[in-house]
C-alpha cells in the first residue's frame, strides 16, 4: 500500500465552472446523454461569466488564465470572502492541469507569435496570473497530469498546511479543449464521454482529523459517478467531486481518480 | 506516516551537451568544455540566434526498442540508463513503491509540433501532453508507484527533487527517481528568440557585458532513498527544499527577488542550516541583465556577510540553460563539488559587473571545501526554488 496520512485540511470554499455552467448544480444526470453527440462542451468566454475579466489589464491573458481567475473569484463568493483574504506570502498555490496549455501552445506553433504569446504557453504562467491578481506570493507548485495529479496536489497542499509553511492553500485546476477539439478527436480522446471544459479552485485551511493518501488508488470509490454526470474533465474531476459533496451539504469523504493507468485516492 | 528521515541521493544519471554520463559531465565542467554549437536538428536560419547546447547524437542507449521516438523521452531514458547502471535495472525495490517525479518546462511539446506539422500518428498527439515523457520513463523503469510531472518552468528540476523527497518522507514511496529534462525544439527557440532573451555572444553570467542566455537540452535524474534504506553508496543528502511564487510578473523575476529570498529562507529552515553552514552556492546565473543582479542582491540579503565569503558559480555557460534539467544538473554538480572539494568555474566571466560583487569563481576550477551547498533556481511565472544539499565524503 502506498498510503500515508497527514492532518486533514478543512475546505473553506470552492469555485467551480464547467461547460455545463456554474457550480455542481449545473451538472446533468448523464453527461453523454446531455451532450447529445457534442465532443466538447466549451466554457466559452470568461468575460461573459465575470465581466471584471474584460478589463484592459487582462487583454493579453489567455482563456486558461481568465478561467483560472474566474474560478478563484467564484471561490471567494462561495466563501463570502474578500479578495484581500488571499493576499500575502502565507497563501500557497498548487496549480494542476493535464492539457490547458494546449490552446496557447497550438496558437504559438501555428502563428508567428510574439514573446508575450510564448510566455503564456508556460503552465506556470496561469499560476502567476492568479497570484498577481489576488496579491499572494507563498509556496507554489505546478503539476501536470489528470485526476491523480490533482489528488497529489491536494495532498501537497495539506502537507504545506500541516507543516506550517502557509496559512491557507488554493488548489486550482483548469482544462480547456475547444481550441484543440480536432486533435482530441484524432487522438481518440473524445469518445464515450464528452470533453467538458472546466476551471475549479478549492480553498483549504488547517482542519481536524486525518487525510489519507492512497497513491495506488486501491480505495477507488465514487469517481465514476462524478465522471458519468460531468463528462471528462481531466485534472478538474477531483475538485468537481468536492463541489458535488459541498453542494449536497456533505463534507469531503473520498476522492479518487485515474489517468494513464495511474490511480490515486484521498480519504478524509 | 511522515518520517523524520533524511533523504539520500544514491545514484545519478545525466545526458548533456558536455557529456553523456556523470563522469564526463563533471570532467567537462572542470576543464571548461564548451557544449555550445550551431543547432542542426531543426531549422533555425530564420532566428536571430541559432546556437545552443544541442546534443548531436545520443550515444549511450544502443537499443531503443519499446522507447517512443520522442526526443524528450529519449533524453530521460538515456539519463535513466546511467542511473540504473549503478542502481540496478530493475531498481531493487517493490515496483509499486518506486515513484517517478520529473520536472520540465516543455514536456513533449516537440511532439505537438510534429503533429501539427502533418505527422498524423496518434502517438504524436498523446505525446504532446507535458506528462507523457514521465510516463514513458516510468514504463521503461518498470515503476508502478506515483508518476508526477512538475512544471515550475526553469525551476522544475529543483521542485521535482523536493517533491520526490517529500514522497519518501511521507512514506508514499520507498524510492524515487527524480530530476528534470527538456529537449531543444523549434518551439522554444522561436519563443526565446521572440523574447529577445538569447545572446549572439557567449553566455557570461555576472559579467558586465552579459547580454542574455543560450538554451541547451539535457536530462538529469537522481535516485532518492530514505537514509535508513540507502546503504553505503550515496552521493549526498537533500537537507531541505522550498518552492515559492513571486506574484509579480508573468515572465520576469520580481525586481526585489522577494520570492527567491523566501524560498532560500524556507529551504534553510527546512534543512536546519544557518548561513554560516553554507559553503557554496550554485546560482541560477542565466546571464540576463535582470537575473544576475537580482540573484546577487538576494544572496546578500539571505546569507548576510556569509555571501561575500563563499564561492558562487553558474555552470550554464558550458551547455546553455537546459531549462527543466538545469536545477537537477546543478544539484548533481553541488554534490560532486562537495565530494571532490573542487568547484567548477563560471566560464566566460571576465569583466565583473560592479552590481554583481560576489566571488563567482571566474577562470578556472577552484579547490575548496564545499560540503553544504545552496542551489537556487528561477523560472517563468515567478517560480523560485531552493535546495540545500550535503555531499557525501569521497
Amino acid at each position: 500500500m502506498n498510503t500515508s496520512e497527514v492532518e486533514a485540511p478543512a475546505i473553506r470554499a470552492i469555485g467551480l465552472w464547467t461547460g455545463w455552467g456554474r457550480g455542481a448544480g449545473a451538472f446533468p444526470a448523464d453527461a453523454a446523454v446531455a451532450a447529445a453527440g457534442r465532443p466538447v462542451l466549451s466554457l466559452g468566454r470568461a468575460e461573459d461569466a465575470d465581466p471584471r475579466l474584460g478589463a484592459e489589464r487582462f487583454r493579453r491573458a489567455t482563456r486558461e488564465c481568465l478561467w483560472a481567475l474566474a474560478s478563484v473569484g467564484a471561490m471567494l463568493e462561495d466563501g463570502g470572502a474578500a479578495r484581500e483574504a488571499l493576499a500575502g506570502a502565507r497563501t500557497a498555490l498548487v496549480y494542476v492541469t493535464a492539457a490547458a496549455y494546449g490552446a496557447s501552445n497550438r496558437a504559438f506553433i501555428e502563428s508567428s507569435g510574439s514573446g508575450t504569446h510564448f510566455a503564456y504557453t508556460a503552465p506556470a504562467v496561469v499560476a502567476a496570473e492568479v497570484a498577481i491578481e489576488f496579491g499572494f506570493a507563498g509556496p507554489s507548485m505546478v503539476l501536470i497530469g489528470g485526476a491523480p495529479a490533482t489528488i497529489q496536489g491536494i495532498w501537497h497542499a495539506a502537507t504545506l498546511l500541516a507543516s506550517g509553511a502557509c496559512d491557507r492553500a488554493l488548489v486550482l485546476a483548469v482544462e480547456l479543449f475547444e481550441e484543440c477539439a480536432d486533435l482530441y478527436v484524432r487522438a481518440g480522446r473524445a469518445c464515450s464521454r464528452p470533453l467538458v471544459e472546466a476551471a475549479a479552485c478549492v480553498w483549504l485551511t488547517p482542519g481536524e482529523g486525518r487525510l489519507a493518501l492512497d497513491a495506488a488508488g486501491l480505495g477507488r470509490v465514487g469517481a465514476d459517478s462524478v465522471r458519468r454526470r460531468l463528462g471528462e474533465t481531466f485534472a478538474c474531476e477531483p475538485l468537481a467531486a468536492l463541489g458535488v459533496e459541498r453542494a449536497a451539504g456533505r463534507g469531503a469523504r473520498t476522492l479518487c481518480g485515474s489517468w494513464r493507468g495511474q490511480t490515486a485516492a484521498l480519504s478524509w | 506516516m511522515w518520517r523524520p528521515d533524511r533523504v539520500a541521493v544514491t545514484a545519478a544519471g545525466v545526458v548533456t551537451p558536455i557529456g553523456q554520463d556523470v563522469d564526463s559531465f563533471w570532467s567537462s565542467l572542470l576543464t571548461g568544455a564548451d557544449g555550445i554549437s550551431t543547432i542542426e536538428r531543426f531549422a533555425v536560419s530564420d532566428l536571430r540566434v541559432g546556437r545552443g547546447g544541442e546534443i548531436k547524437k545520443l550515444t549511450r542507449v544502443k537499443d531503443w526498442n519499446g522507447v517512443p521516438d520522442c526526443r524528450a523521452t529519449r533524453l530521460l531514458v538515456s539519463a535513466a540508463d546511467e542511473l540504473c547502471a549503478s542502481a540496478g535495472r530493475p531498481i531493487p525495490v517493490d515496483p509499486h513503491r518506486l515513484a517517478v517525479v520529473v520536472g520540465t518546462a516543455l514536456g513533449g511539446v516537440g511532439e505537438g509540433e510534429r503533429a501539427l506539422g502533418g505527422d498524423g500518428r496518434r502517438r504524436r498527439l498523446t505525446g504532446a501532453l507535458y506528462d507523457a515523457p514521465a510516463h514513458d520513463l516510468a514504463r521503461w523503469l518498470g515503476a508502478r508507484g506515483p508518476v508526477l510531472t512538475v512544471s515550475t518552468a526553469c525551476a522544475s528540476g529543483a521542485s521535482a527533487i523536493g517533491l520526490g523527497a517529500d514522497l519518501l518522507r511521507a512514506g508514499v514511496a520507498d524510492a524515487v527517481v527524480a530530476g528534470g529534462y527538456d529537449a531543444l525544439c523549434r518551439f522554444v527557440m522561436r519563443g526565446f528568440d521572440a523574447l529577445r532573451s538569447l545572446t549572439r555572444e557567449r553566455l557570461r553570467p555576472f559579467d558586465r557585458r552579459r547580454s542574455g542566455l543560450l538554451l541547451g537540452e539535457a536530462a538529469a535524474l537522481v535516485l532518492l532513498r530514505r537514509e535508513a534504506d540507502a546503504g553505503r553508496q550515496r552521493l549526498g543528502t537533500v537537507l531541505g527544499h522550498a518552492s515559492t511564487g513571486d506574484g509579480s510578473h508573468i515572465a520576469a523575476p520580481d525586481p526585489d527577488g522577494r520570492g527567491l529570498q523566501r524560498a532560500i529562507a524556507q529551504a534553510m529552515t527546512h534543512a536546519g542550516v544557518t548561513p554560516a553552514q553554507v559553503d557554496f552556492v550554485s546560482a541560477h546565473g542565466t546571464a540576463t541583465v535582470l537575473n544576475d543582479r537580482i540573484e546577487t542582491a538576494v544572496l546578500k540579503r539571505a546569507l548576510g556577510e556569509r555571501a561575500r565569503a563563499i564561492p558562487v558559480n553558474s555552470i550554464k555557460p558550458t551547455m546553455g540553460h537546459t531549462m527543466g534539467a538545469a536545477a537537477t544538473l546543478e544539484a548533481i554538480m553541488c554534490l560532486l563539488a562537495g565530494r571532490h572539494g573542487v568547484i567548477p568555474p563560471t566560464r566566460y566571466l571576465e569583466e565583473p559587473d560592479p552590481e554583481c560583487d560576489l566571488d563567482y569563481v571566474p577562470g578556472t576550477a577552484r579547490t575548496a571545501p564545499c560540503r553544504t551547498s545552496l542551489s537556487t533556481s528561477l523560472g517563468f511565472g515567478g517560480q523560485n526554488a531552493a535546495l540545500i544539499l550535503e555531499a557525501a565524503p569521497a
